[in-house]
Protein backbone atom coordinates (compact mmCIF):
# COMPACT_ATOMS: atom_id res chain seq x y z
CA UNK A 1 0.00 0.00 0.00
CA UNK A 2 1.27 3.48 -0.86
CA UNK A 3 2.37 5.93 1.83
CA UNK A 4 -0.27 8.48 0.79
CA UNK A 5 -3.05 5.88 1.12
CA UNK A 6 -1.84 4.96 4.62
CA UNK A 7 -1.83 8.64 5.55
CA UNK A 8 -5.38 9.09 4.25
CA UNK A 9 -6.50 6.04 6.24
CA UNK A 10 -4.86 7.46 9.39
CA UNK A 11 -6.55 10.85 8.87
CA UNK A 12 -9.91 9.10 8.26
CA UNK A 13 -9.66 6.93 11.38
CA UNK A 14 -8.58 9.97 13.43
CA UNK A 15 -11.55 11.99 12.21
CA UNK A 16 -13.99 9.15 12.96
CA UNK A 17 -12.54 8.54 16.42
CA UNK A 18 -12.72 12.27 17.26
CA UNK A 19 -16.38 12.30 16.18
CA UNK A 20 -16.99 9.16 18.26
CA UNK A 21 -15.38 10.80 21.30
CA UNK A 22 -17.53 13.92 20.87
CA UNK A 23 -20.65 11.75 20.56
CA UNK A 24 -19.68 9.81 23.70
CA UNK A 25 -18.93 13.01 25.65
CA UNK A 26 -22.17 14.78 24.67
CA UNK A 27 -24.67 11.88 24.54
CA UNK A 28 -23.24 8.74 26.19
CA UNK A 29 -21.31 9.84 29.29
CA UNK A 30 -23.62 10.56 32.25
CA UNK A 31 -23.68 13.89 34.06
CA UNK A 32 -21.54 13.94 37.19
CA UNK A 33 -23.73 14.46 40.28
CA UNK A 34 -21.95 17.41 41.96
CA UNK A 35 -19.99 19.16 39.17
CA UNK A 36 -22.59 18.78 36.44
CA UNK A 37 -21.79 19.65 32.82
CA UNK A 38 -18.39 21.23 33.52
CA UNK A 39 -17.02 17.81 34.57
CA UNK A 40 -17.13 16.83 30.89
CA UNK A 41 -14.12 19.13 30.32
CA UNK A 42 -12.19 16.28 31.99
CA UNK A 43 -12.34 14.02 28.88
CA UNK A 44 -10.39 16.44 26.68
CA UNK A 45 -8.28 17.73 29.59
CA UNK A 46 -7.03 14.24 30.47
CA UNK A 47 -6.64 13.23 26.81
CA UNK A 48 -4.54 16.38 26.20
CA UNK A 49 -2.43 15.55 29.28
CA UNK A 50 -1.88 12.01 27.96
CA UNK A 51 -0.73 13.34 24.56
CA UNK A 52 1.55 15.85 26.32
CA UNK A 53 3.24 13.02 28.26
CA UNK A 54 3.43 10.83 25.14
CA UNK A 55 4.93 13.64 23.05
CA UNK A 56 7.57 14.40 25.70
CA UNK A 57 8.35 10.68 26.07
CA UNK A 58 9.01 10.60 22.30
CA UNK A 59 11.34 13.63 22.72
CA UNK A 60 13.16 11.71 25.48
CA UNK A 61 13.58 8.52 23.38
CA UNK A 62 14.49 10.53 20.25
CA UNK A 63 17.11 12.41 22.30
CA UNK A 64 18.74 9.17 23.46
CA UNK A 65 18.67 7.75 19.92
CA UNK A 66 20.14 10.95 18.47
CA UNK A 67 23.00 10.99 20.97
CA UNK A 68 23.81 7.32 20.35
CA UNK A 69 23.32 7.17 16.55
CA UNK A 70 23.78 10.84 15.44
CA UNK A 71 21.06 10.55 12.81
CA UNK A 72 19.19 13.70 11.74
CA UNK A 73 15.84 11.82 11.66
CA UNK A 74 15.91 11.46 15.47
CA UNK A 75 16.63 15.17 15.88
CA UNK A 76 13.63 15.92 13.61
CA UNK A 77 11.46 13.46 15.55
CA UNK A 78 12.33 15.04 18.91
CA UNK A 79 11.88 18.62 17.69
CA UNK A 80 8.56 17.81 15.98
CA UNK A 81 7.18 15.94 18.97
CA UNK A 82 8.19 18.72 21.39
CA UNK A 83 6.24 21.26 19.31
CA UNK A 84 3.09 19.15 19.46
CA UNK A 85 3.68 18.46 23.16
CA UNK A 86 3.77 22.19 23.92
CA UNK A 87 0.47 22.72 22.02
CA UNK A 88 -1.29 20.02 24.07
CA UNK A 89 0.43 21.14 27.28
CA UNK A 90 -1.06 24.61 26.65
CA UNK A 91 -4.49 22.99 26.16
CA UNK A 92 -4.06 21.10 29.47
CA UNK A 93 -3.33 24.34 31.33
CA UNK A 94 -6.17 26.25 29.65
CA UNK A 95 -8.86 23.54 30.02
CA UNK A 96 -7.75 22.88 33.61
CA UNK A 97 -8.11 26.57 34.36
CA UNK A 98 -11.60 26.69 32.79
CA UNK A 99 -12.63 23.68 34.89
CA UNK A 100 -11.10 25.19 38.06
CA UNK A 101 -13.01 28.48 37.92
CA UNK A 102 -16.52 27.09 38.65
CA UNK A 103 -15.25 24.20 40.83
CA UNK A 104 -12.48 25.83 42.92
CA UNK A 105 -13.65 29.42 42.45
CA UNK A 106 -10.33 30.50 40.92
CA UNK A 107 -8.64 30.31 37.49
CA UNK A 108 -5.28 29.40 39.01
CA UNK A 109 -3.75 28.29 42.30
CA UNK A 110 -0.14 27.34 43.09
CA UNK A 111 -1.10 23.71 43.66
CA UNK A 112 1.63 21.05 43.21
CA UNK A 113 0.04 19.54 40.06
CA UNK A 114 -0.61 22.92 38.43
CA UNK A 115 2.83 24.31 39.30
CA UNK A 116 4.75 21.26 38.03
CA UNK A 117 2.68 21.27 34.80
CA UNK A 118 3.48 24.95 34.28
CA UNK A 119 7.19 24.21 34.84
CA UNK A 120 6.93 21.36 32.30
CA UNK A 121 5.40 23.75 29.75
CA UNK A 122 8.15 26.35 30.33
CA UNK A 123 10.90 23.72 30.02
CA UNK A 124 9.71 22.50 26.62
CA UNK A 125 9.25 26.07 25.39
CA UNK A 126 12.91 26.54 26.36
CA UNK A 127 13.73 23.32 24.45
CA UNK A 128 11.98 24.66 21.33
CA UNK A 129 13.74 28.04 21.62
CA UNK A 130 17.10 26.29 22.03
CA UNK A 131 16.52 23.97 19.06
CA UNK A 132 15.14 26.73 16.82
CA UNK A 133 18.00 29.14 17.55
CA UNK A 134 20.69 26.52 16.86
CA UNK A 135 19.39 25.83 13.31
CA UNK A 136 21.01 22.93 11.42
CA UNK A 137 24.01 22.93 13.71
CA UNK A 138 24.74 19.41 15.04
CA UNK A 139 26.13 20.87 18.29
CA UNK A 140 22.77 22.59 18.84
CA UNK A 141 20.94 19.33 18.07
CA UNK A 142 23.10 17.50 20.65
CA UNK A 143 22.45 20.19 23.26
CA UNK A 144 18.70 20.05 22.54
CA UNK A 145 18.74 16.24 22.81
CA UNK A 146 20.40 16.45 26.25
CA UNK A 147 17.91 19.16 27.29
CA UNK A 148 14.99 17.00 26.09
CA UNK A 149 16.24 14.04 28.13
CA UNK A 150 16.76 16.12 31.30
CA UNK A 151 13.41 17.97 30.93
CA UNK A 152 11.58 14.64 30.84
CA UNK A 153 12.40 14.21 34.56
CA UNK A 154 9.48 16.58 35.24
CA UNK A 155 6.93 14.24 33.58
CA UNK A 156 6.91 11.60 36.40
CA UNK A 157 7.06 14.46 38.92
CA UNK A 158 3.89 15.97 37.39
CA UNK A 159 2.20 12.56 37.48
CA UNK A 160 3.23 11.78 41.08
CA UNK A 161 2.80 15.33 42.45
CA UNK A 162 -0.77 14.69 43.64
CA UNK A 163 0.41 11.53 45.43
CA UNK A 164 3.55 13.03 47.00
CA UNK A 165 2.32 16.46 48.13
CA UNK A 166 -0.80 18.02 49.59
CA UNK A 167 -3.12 19.01 46.76
CA UNK A 168 -6.66 20.04 45.84
CA UNK A 169 -6.35 18.44 42.39
CA UNK A 170 -8.64 15.37 42.02
CA UNK A 171 -6.95 11.95 42.10
CA UNK A 172 -8.98 9.76 39.71
CA UNK A 173 -6.76 6.72 39.27
CA UNK A 174 -5.63 5.32 42.61
CA UNK A 175 -3.41 2.32 43.30
CA UNK A 176 -6.51 0.32 44.27
CA UNK A 177 -8.22 1.12 40.95
CA UNK A 178 -10.81 3.75 40.08
CA UNK A 179 -14.32 4.60 41.22
CA UNK A 180 -15.23 6.20 37.90
CA UNK A 181 -18.55 5.19 36.30
CA UNK A 182 -17.98 2.57 33.51
CA UNK A 183 -19.67 4.81 30.90
CA UNK A 184 -17.38 7.71 31.89
CA UNK A 185 -14.36 5.41 31.70
CA UNK A 186 -15.37 4.17 28.22
CA UNK A 187 -15.80 7.79 27.05
CA UNK A 188 -12.39 8.64 28.46
CA UNK A 189 -10.78 5.67 26.66
CA UNK A 190 -12.37 6.72 23.33
CA UNK A 191 -11.02 10.26 23.86
CA UNK A 192 -7.55 8.90 24.67
CA UNK A 193 -7.50 6.81 21.47
CA UNK A 194 -8.80 9.75 19.39
CA UNK A 195 -6.18 12.15 20.78
CA UNK A 196 -3.37 9.60 20.32
CA UNK A 197 -4.35 9.25 16.65
CA UNK A 198 -4.54 13.05 16.36
CA UNK A 199 -1.01 13.24 17.78
CA UNK A 200 0.23 10.73 15.16
CA UNK A 201 -1.40 12.76 12.34
CA UNK A 202 0.14 16.01 13.59
CA UNK A 203 3.53 14.35 14.09
CA UNK A 204 3.45 13.04 10.51
CA UNK A 205 2.68 16.57 9.21
CA UNK A 206 5.34 18.18 11.42
CA UNK A 207 8.04 15.71 10.33
CA UNK A 208 7.10 16.25 6.65
CA UNK A 209 7.56 19.99 7.22
CA UNK A 210 11.06 19.47 8.65
CA UNK A 211 12.01 17.24 5.69
CA UNK A 212 10.82 19.98 3.33
CA UNK A 213 13.03 22.50 5.16
CA UNK A 214 16.01 20.15 4.79
CA UNK A 215 15.36 19.67 1.08
CA UNK A 216 15.07 23.43 0.64
CA UNK A 217 18.44 23.92 2.34
CA UNK A 218 20.03 21.31 0.06
CA UNK A 219 18.70 23.03 -3.07
CA UNK A 220 19.84 26.44 -1.78
CA UNK A 221 23.30 24.99 -1.19
CA UNK A 222 23.42 23.63 -4.75
CA UNK A 223 22.49 27.08 -6.15
CA UNK A 224 25.18 28.79 -4.05
CA UNK A 225 27.91 26.52 -5.52
CA UNK B 1 -20.66 32.32 33.31
CA UNK B 2 -22.79 29.18 33.68
CA UNK B 3 -21.52 25.58 33.75
CA UNK B 4 -22.59 25.30 30.09
CA UNK B 5 -20.53 28.40 29.28
CA UNK B 6 -17.35 26.96 30.86
CA UNK B 7 -17.95 23.60 29.17
CA UNK B 8 -18.43 25.16 25.73
CA UNK B 9 -15.46 27.52 26.21
CA UNK B 10 -13.16 24.58 27.00
CA UNK B 11 -14.22 22.55 23.95
CA UNK B 12 -14.13 25.53 21.57
CA UNK B 13 -10.62 26.45 22.78
CA UNK B 14 -9.36 22.87 22.28
CA UNK B 15 -10.73 22.68 18.73
CA UNK B 16 -9.55 26.18 17.80
CA UNK B 17 -6.11 25.40 19.23
CA UNK B 18 -5.77 22.17 17.25
CA UNK B 19 -7.08 23.75 14.03
CA UNK B 20 -4.81 26.80 14.30
CA UNK B 21 -1.82 24.49 14.74
CA UNK B 22 -2.89 22.27 11.83
CA UNK B 23 -3.62 25.30 9.63
CA UNK B 24 -0.22 26.76 10.50
CA UNK B 25 1.51 23.49 9.54
CA UNK B 26 -0.35 23.33 6.21
CA UNK B 27 0.46 26.97 5.43
CA UNK B 28 4.16 26.48 6.17
CA UNK B 29 4.22 23.30 4.05
CA UNK B 30 2.59 25.07 1.10
CA UNK B 31 4.96 28.04 1.39
CA UNK B 32 8.02 25.77 1.52
CA UNK B 33 6.76 23.66 -1.42
CA UNK B 34 6.32 26.81 -3.55
CA UNK B 35 9.79 28.07 -2.56
CA UNK B 36 11.28 24.66 -3.35
CA UNK B 37 9.64 24.57 -6.79
CA UNK B 38 10.92 28.04 -7.69
CA UNK B 39 14.44 27.18 -6.48
CA UNK B 40 14.42 23.93 -8.47
CA UNK B 41 13.52 25.93 -11.57
CA UNK B 42 16.46 28.30 -10.93
CA UNK B 43 18.72 25.27 -10.52
CA UNK B 44 17.49 23.78 -13.82
CA UNK B 45 18.07 27.09 -15.61
CA UNK B 46 21.60 27.22 -14.18
CA UNK B 47 22.13 23.82 -15.79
Amino acid sequence: MQRNSLEKILIGITFLSLMASLYAIFFYAPLEATMGLVQKVWYFHLASAWVTFLAYAVVFVAGILYLSRKKRCFDILGYSSAGIGVVFNTLVLVTGSIWAKPIWGTWWTWDSRLSTTLILWLMYIAYLMLRTSSGEDSKGARLAAVFGIVAFIDVPIVYMSIRWWRTIHPLVFKSKGTEVDPAMLTTLLISLVAFTLLYLCLLRQRIALEHLKDELERVKEKIRR
Amino acid sequence: MTNLGYFMAAYIIVWIGVFIYLFGLQRSQNRLKKELESLKKILEEKG
